[in-house]
């Protein structure tokens, strides 16, 4: 298998357009829509509005009211209501506004969405995606702000998704839309339109699962998802100046990961710095750190290192200060390569 | 004419056996037999699952003895197979009415490998896809948001199918139920709610549930119908919920019906002796005394078509031999293995789950128990 064949994400294009992460997740929507009429999108504001960040906007035109609606103010509903969709036949797409409001309704991700399949024997399923824009940067205060991926990383039955570019952002709704299991897929808002990139004019899907080699380096690992990539980017530029060669490497997918290219690299460079803004205890992380220690211990020379968000909620005066940014990875990456 | 939100509950039959209004026609003698059955079925069917589970064969029972008006009413209500279920978990009466197998339910009660859920619930939490009767979860009220969506993607789909969702009177504190009630009242979808109200939730009564005086009023909140019914009377839950079912099917919304029942037994085995604890015998018999049960077969002595102890004796006789007979189909199954702890978690096995079912492989064949 050639490198480009294994890694799709960096296959040169030969006609695509440049557009930002949220212009990919609309795309991506009406894309499915278009394909599938049994895709159906709601959510609090998607309809006329178009969600508060625009991420469905224009769709209620184009697809009609039954098909693109506004709900109730309510998680619980929302998420609910997917399930009941999703037995019953159709593809849904939730919208909750902000992953921190998913409180409401973690009882039907948890109770409901990820368990129906199992407990009933596979007699009823529930192939459904709930989006949700996540983490920080936005200045939103701990309520528009958190990074709850590690809640349903944590609850088998659920895959869990974070893309942090445009053909990822694309490529993963689609899978998750076409595949038959309930996918959270958590969308990074401060990427929303700071990260730009080519899709291709074709369909294309991006497999869950499978992590991608953002840049290949010998001397360390850097491995992150979602709204920290563009740290992992700049702190790999930075050691690259001081002739330190980072491979960066975007998870993508959570639930499931990509254990062997992680393992794969680490056995390469021999170190390893996990980057999340989530809070470090029981950081999804946590379960990285534990199989390359698990899997690759002989080839490390050094301790894996970790940049997290600190264990308290998320302040809003400290927005920057809390975000592991670039000079906090950095001092990770030095760490390792002097131990 | 069947009318919303009555002050009292509505019925036909009186707790002595006398109508209190005009029987419909469509209640013959032979009609009002077959319900009879059903419902001492469903009695006796309770009766032999407290044995299993005295003799240690099953873990865990949550008896509907006494609220089998309601269950049988509103599965004979309903276009069985077709229109969709999303009940709760004391709901095998409504199960057994609707066609699910016997042996079925006791399968998956005994969590042997002819159970269709696969042992992987506790027992009496079982689903039927035939029947489109969705899987039950313990998680109360939980169900009645999914039911919402069921029912809006009916309607999206344009089919003349209902959902019927089905919870007891301790859900509607839940906010999943608020959540799910004002979703289906919100987008006008095709959903029929029914409380069985049984008084009780474990071990706190309604009264301590909520300051409502009943349940059907919280529909006015929803933007929908709130029917009251005796919910011991079988006639009378049989016309509410077919009532209300056409509504819902033509078109006009959602519906709440609340049948005003009783747990005769207690909650569970785990709360065997009720009457100890939290409710006086006084109480219990004062509901007995209004057994649906006892109410038909009062009717029909009224009626000039008793049934004889001859017939009841026998009717007991074959359920107790069809549920025996069932038990030992069930069991002679065995147990399903460790492997269908993996399958089912996800449309397709992910390597993680592969390599932690190679794990225990490894170890079963090894013969190490993880427990040892």
């Amino acid at each position: 298998m050639t490198a480009t064949q294994d890694r799709p994400e960096m296959t040169p294009m030969t006609s695509g357009r440049t557009i930002n992460l949220i212009q990919a997740v609309t795309e991506a929507i009406a894309e499915e829509m278009e394909r599938d009429s049994r895709v159906v999108l709601f959510g609090e504001d998607v309809g006329a509005r178009g969600g508060v960040f625009m991420a469905t906007a224009g769709l209620q035109e184009r697809f009609g009211k039954h098909r693109v609606f506004d709900t109730p103010l309510s998680e619980a509903s929302i998420v609910g209501a997917a399930v009941g969709m999703a037995v019953r036949g159709l593809r849904p797409i939730a919208e909750i506004q902000f992953a921190d409001y998913m409180g409401p309704g973690f009882d039907q991700i948890i109770s409901q969405a990820a368990k129906i399949r199992y407990r009933s024997g596979g007699q009823f399923t529930a192939p459904m995606v709930i989006r949700t824009p996540s983490g920080g940067g936005v200045k939103g205060g701990h309520h528009h702000s958190q990074s709850p991926e590690s809640y349903y990383t944590h609850t088998p039955g659920l895959k869990v998704v974070m893309p942090s570019t445009p053909y990822d952002a694309k490529g993963l709704l689609k899978a998750a839309l076409r595949g038959e299991d309930p996918v959270i897929y958590f969308e990074p808002k401060r990427l929303y339109r700071a990260a730009k990139g080519q899709v291709p004019d074709h369909d294309y899907t991006v497999k869950l699962g499978e992590a991608a080699i953002r840049r290949e380096g010998s001397d360390l690992s850097l491995i992150g998802y979602g709204g920290v990539m563009p740290d992992l980017e700049k702190a790999a530029d930075a050691l690259g100046a001081e002739g330190v060669s980072v491979e960066v490497i975007d998870l993508r997918s959570l639930v499931p990961w990509d254990r062997d290219r992680v393992l794969t690299s680490v056995q390469k460079t021999g170190r390893a710095v996990l980057v999340s803004e989530a809070p470090r205890i029981s950081n999804f992380m946590g379960e990285v750190a534990y199989v390359i220690q698990e899997q690759a211990f002989d080839f490390l020379t050094a301790p894996v290192g970790q940049v997290a968000g600190f264990d308290t909620p998320y302040p809003y005066v400290q927005d920057k200060v809390y975000l592991p940014g670039a000079n906090r990875i950095v001092a990770a990456c030095v760490q390792a390569l002097n131990y | 004419m069947i009318q919303p939100f009555t002050p009292e509950p509505i019925r036909f039959v009186a707790e002595d056996g006398t109508p209190v209004q005009p029987l419909p026609e469509r209640f013959t003698p032979d009609v009002l037999r077959e319900l009879h059955g059903l419902m001492l079925q469903a009695r006796e069917f309770d009766r032999k699952l407290i044995t299993l589970l005295r003799q240690g064969r099953t873990t865990f029972y949550a008896q509907s003895s006494g609220m089998e008006a309601t269950q049988v009413g509103l599965a004979r209500s309903i276009r069985v197979g077709h229109d969709w279920v999303w009940p709760y978990y004391r709901d095998h009466t409504l199960g057994l009415a609707m066609g699910v197998p016997m042996d079925e339910l006791i399968s998956q009660c005994l969590g042997t490998n002819s159970d269709t859920c696969r042992g992987r619930q506790m027992p009496h939490h079982f689903a039927a896809r035939r029947q489109n009767f969705v899987s039950i979860s313990s998680s109360i009220a939980s169900q009645v948001p999914p039911a919402a969506g069921n029912a809006m993607a009916q309607k999206y789909l344009g089919v003349d199918e209902i959902t019927v969702c089905t919870f007891g009177d301790g859900a509607t504190s839940e906010g999943d139920w608020h959540a799910g009630m004002n979703m289906a009242g919100a987008a006008q979808a095709p959903a029929l709610f029914v409380c069985e109200n049984n008084q009780w939730a474990i071990s706190t009564s309604i009264r301590e549930q909520t300051a409502s005086e009943t349940i059907h009023i919280k529909a006015r909140a929803y933007g929908m119908p709130g029917y009251y019914v005796d919910g011991n009377d079988i006639i009378a839950v049989m016309e509410v919920c077919a009532h209300a079912a056409g509504q819902v099917r033509a078109g006009h919304g959602p519906a709440l019906v609340e049948c005003l029942t009783y747990r005769v037994g207690s909650h569970s085995n785990a709360d065997a002796d009720a009457e100890k604890h939290y409710r006086t015998r006084e109480e219990v018999d004062a509901w007995l005394a209004r057994d649906p049960i006892t109410r038909l077969e009062k009717l029909l002595e009224h009626l000039g078509h008793p049934v004889s102890a001859e017939e009841r004796a026998a009717l007991i006789a074959r359920t107790h031999r069809e549920v025996d007979e069932q038990v030992l189909r069930a069991e002679a199954t065995g147990q399903p293995d460790w492997r269908i702890m993996f399958e089912d978690v996800y449309a397709d096995l992910p390597d993680h789950l592969r390599q932690q079912e190679a794990f225990l492989r490894a170890e079963q064949s090894a013969g190490q128990g993880g427990r040892a």
